[in-house]
């Protein structure tokens, strides 16, 4: 469907994901899952919709590795699905959204080249759901340097960002500097992409502007529970509702009263004033420290949280399709979550906080 | 002799009058429901396909759904009926 005439197109397409999104797995069933054993939780995830990427997989691999690869392979097929029946506008926003996908799939497979591991295992983790697809992926694990891998993404829309920051790599020794370019970079051009006058690009904007929200918060309380307060601007994304320069701030504030003071005034989405109380209530240092812990989910939650409101407030818009992406990925999430956690033995209170339901 | 009135025009000139009015009024009241029954039903109509394509279970609901609008088109009927009969 690539031509748009009134609103009819988005009112389909979002009405059908609204019906995909409520075939996703419910809390109820993640909770029984928790009370199963790994055999049981694969055969309830062979009888649902990830039947087909198991039955295709189980020829070349097994047990858990299968299940990860088939979660992965079902959540890029799910994308390119969604994709396949979005209407011009929306197809666009969505697929400059779903381009994050190709810069981890990248990274994934530079790291995992420096650290030798073999082909098969790196493919496990990539979700081909980008511009770069599965074939082109493949090709890449194949090749046996960095340095050719870099080489044959030449055509690639960041590969000047990769270029050039490969090239600092051994001088930083990791790829986390060239991670964080390549995500800024990425975030400058979808708000471009956003603000171009297309049709919706509001709405879109204000994703944007939440999901970097998520990501400042989520990486400022990490360095923050690390005890760290040396400058991280380069850590933070520029677009967000907070300024890089106010983040930066708030990091070096020492006492702990002060720097949840400041955050709240920092505070322009109303959405995260609840979990800011909730951590500027922490009695004790170490009750502080496991809210902090806990606070990467609690973010994620309230980002899907907002999300379904949004897509609530904006029906017809480009907030359903982002919410059912979203709702989609954290399935897998949970999922793998719960098949790794089962496998390594954790209890099960440990593997329920790491869920996002 | 046709019975003049004050504006010149006869009895049955009026009456063929009012007669093209009744129909005029009778067009405009199926044509302007029968857009509000469209301009109803093409969102759920969209939905409607939309909510099938993902479960085919949905089709005889949807159906009915997306008809209940053609109520509006047969009230302007009724109207224009009575006001031709």
């Amino acid at each position: 469907m690539t031509a748009t005439f009134g609103p009819s197109p988005y009112i389909y397409v979002c009405t059908r994901l609204r019906v995909r999104k409520k075939k996703l797995i419910l809390r109820e069933e993640y909770m029984r899952m928790l009370h199963m054993g790994l055999p049981e939780i694969t055969r309830l995830i062979q009888e649902t919709e990830y039947k087909r990427e198991i039955d295709e997989l189980s020829t070349s691999f097994s047990g858990i590795n299968l299940l990860e690869l088939a979660l992965s392979w079902n959540l890029a097929k799910s994308y390119q699905n969604v994709l396949k029946i979005l209407p011009a506008g929306l197809k666009e926003m969505t697929s400059s959204y779903l381009r994050r996908w190709d810069i981890q799939n990248v990274l994934t497979i530079l790291r995992g080249k420096e650290q030798k591991l073999k082909p098969g295992r790196i493919k496990e983790v990539l979700i081909p759901a980008g511009e770069l697809d599965r074939t082109f992926l493949d090709r890449l694990i194949a090749m046996d340097s960095n340095d050719e891998i870099v080489e044959a993404l030449k055509g690639w829309r960041l590969f000047r960002t990769l270029e050039s920051e490969y090239q600092k790599v051994p001088e930083v020794g990791s790829f986390a500097q060239m991670e964080n370019v390549l995500y800024r970079q990425f975030y400058a051009e979808i708000i471009r992409d956003a603000e171009s006058g297309i049709k919706g690009g509001k709405e879109f904007l204000d994703f944007i502007q939440l999901d970097i929200d998520i990501r400042n918060l989520q990486n400022l309380l990490r360095i923050r529970l690390q005890g760290e307060r040396a400058e991280i601007s380069d850590y933070m994304i520029p677009g967000g509702s907070f300024t890089v320069e106010e983040l930066s701030g708030l990091n070096k504030i020492e006492e702990r009263g002060e720097f949840y003071e400041r955050l709240e005034k920092s505070l322009k989405n109303r959405a995260f004033i609840g979990f800011v109380e909730r951590l500027k209530s922490s009695e004790t240092k170490a009750e502080e420290e496991r809210r902090l812990e806990e606070s990467q989910v609690a973010l994620t939650r309230i980002q899907l949280a907002q999300m379904e409101r949004m897509s609530k407030m904006h029906p017809f818009s480009i907030w359903p399709i982002l919410a059912y992406l979203e709702l989609k990925k954290f399935e897998i999430y949970n999922l793998r979550a719960i098949t790794r956690g089962k496998e390594a033995n954790l209890p099960m209170e440990r593997i329920r906080n790491y869920l996002v339901i | 002799m046709a019975v003049e009135n004050l504006t010149g025009l006869s009895v049955e000139m009026i009456e063929a009058s009012q007669m093209g009015m009744t129909a005029l009024a009778a067009a405009i009241a199926v044509g302007s429901t029968g857009i509000a029954s469209a301009f109803a039903e093409y969102g759920i109509g969209s939905a409607a396909v939309g909510a099938t394509a993902e479960n085919k279970d949905v089709f005889g609901l949807v159906l009915l759904l997306t008809v209940i609008p053609e109520t509006i088109v047969i009230f302007g009927l009724v109207v224009a009926l009575l006001m031709l009969f």
